[in-house]
Parts: C-alpha cells; structure tokens; sequence
C-alpha cells in the first residue's frame, strides 16, 4: 500500500520541492542546536549588530545572536505545531468517527458543538484563555491551539465515513461476501488516512501559525525561544522602524517557509489522489 | 433508399494517459441513417460513451483522435467534421445540428438560475431573437408535457423525470439532425423511463429530430425503437443488424450472450433462458490478442486468439466480426 | 421574495448564533473561576505593589473587580448577572481606566477597526477569488502556475509580518510612507482635506498588508472550486448545446463563488485575529491596540469586554453573510430538501 501511495507523490515536482523544504527547517530545528553550540539567550556586549562572521546573523539589543535564537526558535515552533496538531487530529477524528458511526441525537449532539466551535474564532478564544495563564509552557500553548482547530477536519471526517459506509463498504461487503474487517483496512482506512495526513500537515500549519499570533502580543510561552517570540522582541524593540531587518526578517522568513511548505505537500497530495483534480 | 447522415469511418480513439493508451474506440465504422433509430448497445467501459464524444468530435484532452474520419451530411455534401477542431466544430453544429442527451440529465441543467434564462443565453450563444426561442420553448415544453410556468422556475425544483424531459425539450429546441442519448434511462425508474421514451419518439415522429442515437448497456429498452442495432465489445463493433432480425437470430457469440443476459426477458429471448457472459471485459489498456471477446467465447477457436476477424457483411444489412461467420472457418 | 423557507433558513440560522453567543459568553464566565492559579486574585495583589502611592485609586479598583467579577455571590447569581449583563450591552468598568466604561472605550476605537479591515477583507476576497478563476480556466499554462505557486507561498505570510516587512521597505528603506499610527502625530483630527489625505497615507500599508496576505488564501480556494466545477453536468451538456465559453464560465464563477460566500463567513474570525495584530505592529489606534494595552495591564473587565465585543461582531457579520447567501442562491431562497 505504501508503495503504491508514495510512487506518484516522488514524481510530482511540487511534492519534491515541499518536502525538501520541509525537511530543511526539520532538521535545522533537530540537529541545529548540536552543531551550533552557541546560547541563545547568553547576552554580550556586540548589541544590534548586523551579520557577521561571528554573528552569522546578527545580534538582538542585549547582543543576543541571532542565529541560536532561530535555530532554537525553529525547534519549539515545530514542537508546538506537531503537539497541536496532534491534539486536532485525535479530538477531530474521535468527534468525527463517534458521529458517523452513533448516528442519531450523539451525531447531532457532536455537530452542535462542532458548528459552535467553528463559528467562533479560535484565535480570539486563545488569547482570552492565553490571558487567565501567567505561567504558559511550550505545552500549554500547543493545547490551548489544539483545542479549537479541529472541527472542520471531524465535519469532513464524518461526511466522508458516511458516503464511505453508505456506499463501498456496505455494498461491496454483501456483493462480494468480504470480511468487514478487511473493507476496513483496505477502504475505510486508506481514504481517511490520505485525507487525515493531509489535515495533519494543515493543522501543524495553524499550531506554528497560531504560537507567533498568541507570542506576538505577549502570550506566547513564558520561557523558551519560539518564532514568535522572536518577532515580539523584535516589535518590542522597534527594530522594524529602526531598520535592524537581521532580527524580524529570518524568523518571519522561516515561518513562510515551513508553513508555505507544507501547504505545497498538502496541494500536491490533493493533486495526485484526488481524482478530481488529477490532471491526466 | 436510405442516406446516411452521419458516417464514422476507421475510427480510433485513445485516452493517452502518460505513456500508455486507453483504447476506448478502436478502428470503428457504421452508419448513422437519416430517420433511423440507431441503438448502440455494450457493457460498461466498452467504449460506447467514448464514441458519443466521438460522433460530437468532443475531444477533450486525455481523449485524442488516432486516426479516422466522421462526416456529417451539411445540404448536399459531407463535412468531414474530425479535420475541424473541437472549437469549431462547437461553433458550426453542437445545439443546432446535433445535441445530447447527457448521462446524468438530472443535474444538467445550470442550477442557480431560472430555466427560462438559460433558454434566453442558449439563444443569445446562437444569435437567435430571445422572443423566438421563447415561444418555441413554450410549445417544446408542453410537446414533452411540462406545463410552460415551469420556464420560471429552478431546475432543483424539477422532479428526476421532469428534468429529464426538459433536458430533451432543451436539447431539441433548434431542430438538431442528430440527438445522441447517451444512457439517458439509467437514474430513472420504471414509470418515467417509458415516459422518457414515448417523449422521444415524439420527437423523431414529429420530424424535430432526424436520426436518433441511443447509446446503453440495456436492451430492453432498445427493443421498444430502435432501428437498426450496433453492438459494441471492449472498443470494437462486433456486429450491426437490424433490430427484429438481431433479436430473432443474434450473430456473434457476445450478442447471444447479451440477449441471454436481459433481465426483462422479452418473448424472443424467454425460451432460451437466462444465462450470463462469464468473466469481465477486458481492460482496454492492453486487450487480448486476436477477436477481443475470445477469452469469454464458449465458441472460441485457434484462430481467434491469433488473428483480428474483420466485420463483413454475411447478410443482406448485417454485419459481423466472428471467424465462424467468414470463410476463414475453414 | 423574502418566502417562507428563506424566513425559516435566516431564523435558524439566528438561533444558532444566538445559541453560539451564549455559550461563548459562558466560556468567558466560566475560565476566570475555573483556571488554577485564580489570576483575579493575583491581579489584586499585583495591583497593590503597583499602585501603593494611590491607595483610594487602588481600593476603587478592588471593589470595581469584586464588582464586575460577582465575587463572594454564589455562582448561579453571577452567571445570571453575567448573561444578562452581556447581552445587555454592559461590559464593566476597565481597571487600568477606572472609573470609565469598558464599552465608552471601546467604541471609539472600533471605527479606526473596521475601516481597516471591511475593506481589505473585501478587496482581499473579490480580487483573490477573479485571479484564482482565471487560474482555473486556464488551467496547467503558465497563468495558473504562477497564480498557485504565488498564492501558496503568499497566503502563508501573516499579516502582521508582511506589515513589518512593508514598514521597513517603504517607510524606512524608502521613506514614502509613514510608519505608524492612523494620523501624523500632533495632528488633531478634523474634517479637512489635508487631515483626510494624512489619514489616506498611514491607512495604505496596513489595507495592503492584509489585501495582499490574505488574497492567497482566496485564490487558492477558488481556483479549486472552479476545476470542480468545470467537470459538472451542467457544464458539459451546456457546452454541447453550443453556449458560448463566456456564458459558461460565467455560471461557472457564480457556482463557484457561492461557496466562497459561506467560505468568508467562517474565516472572519482568523482574519480579525490577524488584523488585530496587524494594528499592533502599526501601532494602528483599533481595538487590536487597545487589546494589547488590556493585555499588558491585564485589565481582565477590558479583555473580556473586548471579546464579547468582537464575537459578538463575529457572529453579527456570518449572519449578514448567511443573509446574503439566501438572497443569492435560489436553493436556499426557495428551499431545497437539505
């Protein structure tokens, strides 16, 4: 099965370019901080200095350097995108699955909730719950954005184990006197698997998005280095109006990146199992 | 004496996907007669939808024309239509001198607006007086019993087989030659379909449409107009006949299993009981060697896995390709 | 026009939202009182260090947070003064602001907000949804690829960033543009051409921050539907009847853009969250700044005051939208089994 899912995607140019991208800042964020043993937040006396060979990227006002705090920035943005995207993905798929399967007042229960939480911003609710913490780690902000990205993932979860079990999995059960068992491994599973894998990518997109919103305006992580965090010193310090752009350009530079990234795997993924899209 | 309206000579045509082709319509030829009923019968993913794209020249990408000619009768000569591009050919016939029926007629009509307005953008497409078409729509409607207060309405508003019917009152509002209904039956039930068919007829009876091309899986319901009968297997035409002789005496072993296959049984078929064709079609990517269908024939011989049987003509109008009708046999 | 279904479909639709406000504001009663650490307290303490010169203004401010909070009455009485006080309009009173209003703050600053973000959501959404269409028609030439690669990169730049990127090139770097604020600095408001044109300059790279971010999303999104859309029946028996490509694609945008309509409605909420940051980093004079301004002092009666207000505007807009909607597809207009 894996075979046949990952062949069409390692010809496609667009998932290629993605996913080296991708795993460029992956493995920045990783192993960066093993070959470059520099202490992000260790001041010097070198303040606001731009790229150097010593400062390969500059330093902050407290003569910070720049390229630790991103390294390090990278890996906890990462961290907290995959944790968030974690807690979508299990709350969004359960939600999902329980409505299709219960049916009834449950399915109607569950899709009540999933409306309220669809319609309200989530951001807004983040920053509201963000503010009542005055101890926030890297965790934490991962849960609290976990906790209102799912529903539109368990309301396309649920429309598609319904067409799924409605149609193929039935029919072909009785036409073809399958084990129910084996639909499920070899039907059900893999077109919610494409789909699941896809909205995972998109959710670790909304965690690292959603970190740098909450950081920006002073609710990020209390300890710790992120992306936004970065970009909020760096507004802090007017660094924007004083032209220092080795501070607030690589961190925004990374963002784009590993989210823009992700986005193109998730494009290309649609491309080459959609059918509808497909283009020959 | 017949003429013919439209001829399809030698045709193949491939979807080419990457490197590899898909031979839907594979060196195809027949006739289309002027003010025949002409059915074209075959199993799913024999090609048959391909050819209706065909007889339209409605090549579209993956579908690409490898070789033949389909002319159609303009006046007093031919238009070979399948040297004109899709544009063209657009332009010059679809709507007013050949239309479909589409498969899936019941969410063919543009959703959001009223059908009376895309009667109106039909006919500024065709620089035809709104006024004019209007007042043809009225009767066409009432012609396939629609009431005309339906033009103001909202095609999901239409029941499954009102909208089929306006579908054909739509279809055939610039006095097509030729309709091409492919599989126009399928989503309906019992009652509509005869509906649908008698509406049809009309049409032909009426002298709005000249020839009629009936293209599905089910005989039956060819039984009730069709003319003359082309069956097709996995891209070929195995055998043309007329329909009362084909029914009384099917040639090719796959038309036999065809009319043996019929759910409906009619008189003819009855006492011959019901059987189907064992196996599946091939796929057409790389079909059998030889006659396509020898993998199923209970006839089959050596031949027939190693040489394509030509489709000749063995009676006055029938055509077949099957070895044990040539002199080949010997 | 107005029939009996679109009545019933706008109905339910307000039931839900009103539904959805009530628990929100639920949730706004509920997570001062149950996250550990009860930060009102904490907020009493730190308020008395800060303010230890002024001990009258510090008192006032302990009985304005007894009072807006409900504290020591049971906790269905709170709920019920609460709700009802919600919904009634009555926000508090602010504590970095006291003795003034929650609301009388915040009214003032949310014109300077909305006439940001309406029209760049707008202008955002009308000219993402025109390219990703042509994307779509023409689709696999060189227009469409560079539509999608742009817009898949582009859609993904936060607004705010964007903001400071612009900030840097065209008012630092370039020094075209002021940098920050909604008017020049010493400037007192008035109706003339001059403060009109003052206004004009320092609302253009915040508008274009957010036209040019959030177009993306839009182009992307579109782009889709209409390829969907281009292999519907409708489409292909219209085509054989022979209606003009231009007419098709013309339906073929309508269909598409329907979609797009309930689309915006439900990103409204991220577009705001990112327009109120975008107001931060432009020191822009919207509720986004006044927001920070609560968030730093933790002006809890403010935070909250400003949620309520925004969710509620949240809400208030989808309903337009789902009004909207109706008027424009007929199968919700007329009624169609769901």
């Amino acid at each position: 099965m894996f075979k046949v899912m990952f062949k069409p995607l390692l010809k496609n140019r667009k998932f290629l370019i993605g996913f080296s991208v991708f795993l460029f800042f992956l493995v920045l964020g990783l192993f960066g901080p093993i070959f470059y043993r520099v202490d992000p937040t260790e001041m010097t006396w070198n303040h606001e200095k731009p790229p150097s060979r010593e400062h390969p990227l500059g330093t902050d006002t407290y003569g910070r350097d720049i390229l630790a705090q991103l390294i390090h920035g990278i890996r906890s943005s990462l961290y907290i995108g995959f944790l968030s995207a974690i807690i979508s993905l299990t709350i969004g798929t359960f939600v999902g699955t329980f409505s299709a399967v219960k049916r009834g007042v449950v399915d109607e229960t569950l899709m009540a909730i999933t409306n309220i939480v669809l319609t309200t911003p989530s951001i807004l609710v983040a920053i509201l719950i963000a503010s009542y913490m005055r101890v926030r780690n890297v965790e934490m902000v991962a849960l609290i954005l976990g906790l209102f990205q799912w529903p539109w993932f368990a309301r396309a979860i649920r429309a598609q184990l319904m067409s799924v079990m409605s149609r193929e999995y039935v029919y072909l059960s009785v036409m073809a006197g399958y084990s129910d068992l084996r639909l499920i491994f070899e039907d059900l599973i893999p077109t919610i698997a494409t789909y699941a894998f896809m909205s995972f990518v998109l959710f670790i997109n909304g965690g690292i998005m959603g970190e740098a919103s909450l950081s920006l305006i002073g609710l990020g992580p209390t300890q710790g280095i992120s992306l936004g965090i970065m970009l909020q010193w760096a507004v802090l310090m007017e660094a924007v109006r004083r032209g220092l752009w080795w501070w607030f350009v690589p961190p925004g530079v990374s963002i784009v990146a590993i989210t823009a990234s992700l986005l193109v795997i998730s494009t290309a993924m649609d491309e080459v199992f959609n059918p509808r899209l497909r283009e020959e | 004496m017949v003429e013919p309206l439209l001829k399809v000579e030698g045709v193949r045509a491939y979807y080419k996907l990457g490197r590899v082709f898909v031979r839907a319509v594979d060196g195809v030829s027949f006739e289309v007669n002027e003010g025949e009923v002409l059915g074209v019968v075959g199993e799913s993913g024999c090609g048959k939808s391909t050819l209706s794209n065909v007889l339209m020249m409605n090549l579209r990408k993956p579908l690409v024309l490898v070789e033949g000619r389909v002319l159609f009768k303009m006046g007093n000569g031919f238009l070979e239509i399948s040297s004109l591009g899709r544009e063209e050919v657009k332009k010059r016939l679809w709507g007013k001198e050949m239309a479909v029926i589409p498969q899936s007629a019941m969410n063919a009509l543009m959703p959001t607006i009223k059908v009376r307005k895309y009667v109106e953008h039909l006919a500024e497409s065709h620089n035809i007086p709104k006024e004019e078409i209007l007042e043809k729509i009225r009767i066409r409607f009432q012609e396939v019993g629609l009431d005309p207060v339906w033009l103001e309405r909202y095609p999901f508003e239409f029941s499954g087989g009102m909208r089929q019917r306006a579908v054909i009152a739509i279809a055939t509002l610039l006095n097509p030659q030729l309709l091409i209904a492919d599989e126009p039956t399928s989503a309906l039930d019992v009652v509509n379909q005869k509906i649908f068919l008698k509406v049809l007829m009309q049409m032909k009876k009426r002298g709005i449409v000249k020839s009629i091309v009936f293209i599905t899986h089910d005989i039956a319901t060819l039984r009730q107009m069709a003319d003359r009968m082309v069956v097709m297997y996995a891209g070929k035409v195995v055998e043309v006949s007329p329909l009362e002789e084909m029914l009384r005496k099917p040639l090719h072993p796959y038309t036999k299993g065809l009319l043996d296959s019929v759910l409906t049984p009619e008189p003819e078929v009855k006492d011959r009981g019901i059987t189907t064709i064992p196996g599946a079609p091939p796929n057409l990517i790389d079909p059998p060697t030889g006659c396509r269908f020898h993998p199923r024939c209970t006839y089959a011989m050596k031949v027939c896995r190693e040489k394509e049987p030509a489709l000749v003509e063995v009676e006055k109008g029938r055509k077949v390709a099957c070895f044990l009708f040539t002199e080949e046999i010997a | 026009m107005a029939s009996k279904q679109m009545l019933r479909y706008l109905f339910r639709r307000f039931l839900f939202l009103f539904v959805t406000y009530v628990v929100a504001t639920t949730v706004v009663f509920l997570l001062p009182r149950v996250i550990p650490g009860n930060p009102l307290s904490q907020l009493l303490s730190n308020l008395s260090m800060v303010a230890q010169a002024n001990p009258e203004a510090i008192r006032a401010a302990e009985r304005a947070l007894m009072e807006e909070f409900g504290l020591g009455k049971p906790w269905y009485v709170q709920y019920v003064e609460f709700i009802s006080k919600a919904l009634r309009g009555d926000l508090g009173t602010s504590i970095t602001f006291y003795p003034r209003k929650v609301l009388d703050l915040i009214v003032p600053v949310l014109p300077w907000t909305l006439v940001l973000l309406l029209p760049a959501t707008l202008v955002a959404w009308i000219l993402g949804n025109t390219l990703g269409a042509q994307a779509a028609y023409r689709r696999n030439t060189w227009v469409d690829k560079g539509v999608l690669t742009t817009s898949l990169v582009v859609s993904q730049i936060p607004y705010y960033w964007l903001g400071m990127i612009f900030i840097f090139l065209f008012g630092v770097r370039l020094k075209l543009l002021p940098t920050q604020g909604a008017y020049s600095q010493g400037v007192i408001p008035s109706l003339t051409f001059s403060f009109f044109v003052d206004v004009l300059r320092h609302y253009i790279l915040p508008f274009l921050s957010i036209v040019v971010s959030a177009m993306g999303g839009w182009a992307i999104g579109m782009r889709l539907m209409v390829i969907y859309e281009l292999g519907s029946d409708y489409v292909l028996f219209s085509e054989t009847l022979g209606v003009s490509d231009k007419r098709i694609f013309k339906y073929v945008f309508r269909n598409s853009l329907l979609p797009q309509i309930t689309g915006l409605a439900l990103s409204l909420g991220s577009i705001l969250g990112g327009a109120l940051i975008t107001e931060i980093v432009f020191n822009y004079p919207g509720t986004g700044y006044l927001l920070f301004r609560a968030l730093t002092t933790l002006d809890y009666p403010m935070i909250q005051g400003i949620f309520v207000i925004l969710i509620a505007s949240v809400y208030l807009a989808n309903f337009l939208v789902d009004f909207i909607y109706a008027v424009i597809d007929p199968r919700i207009r007329i009624g169609q089994e769901a």
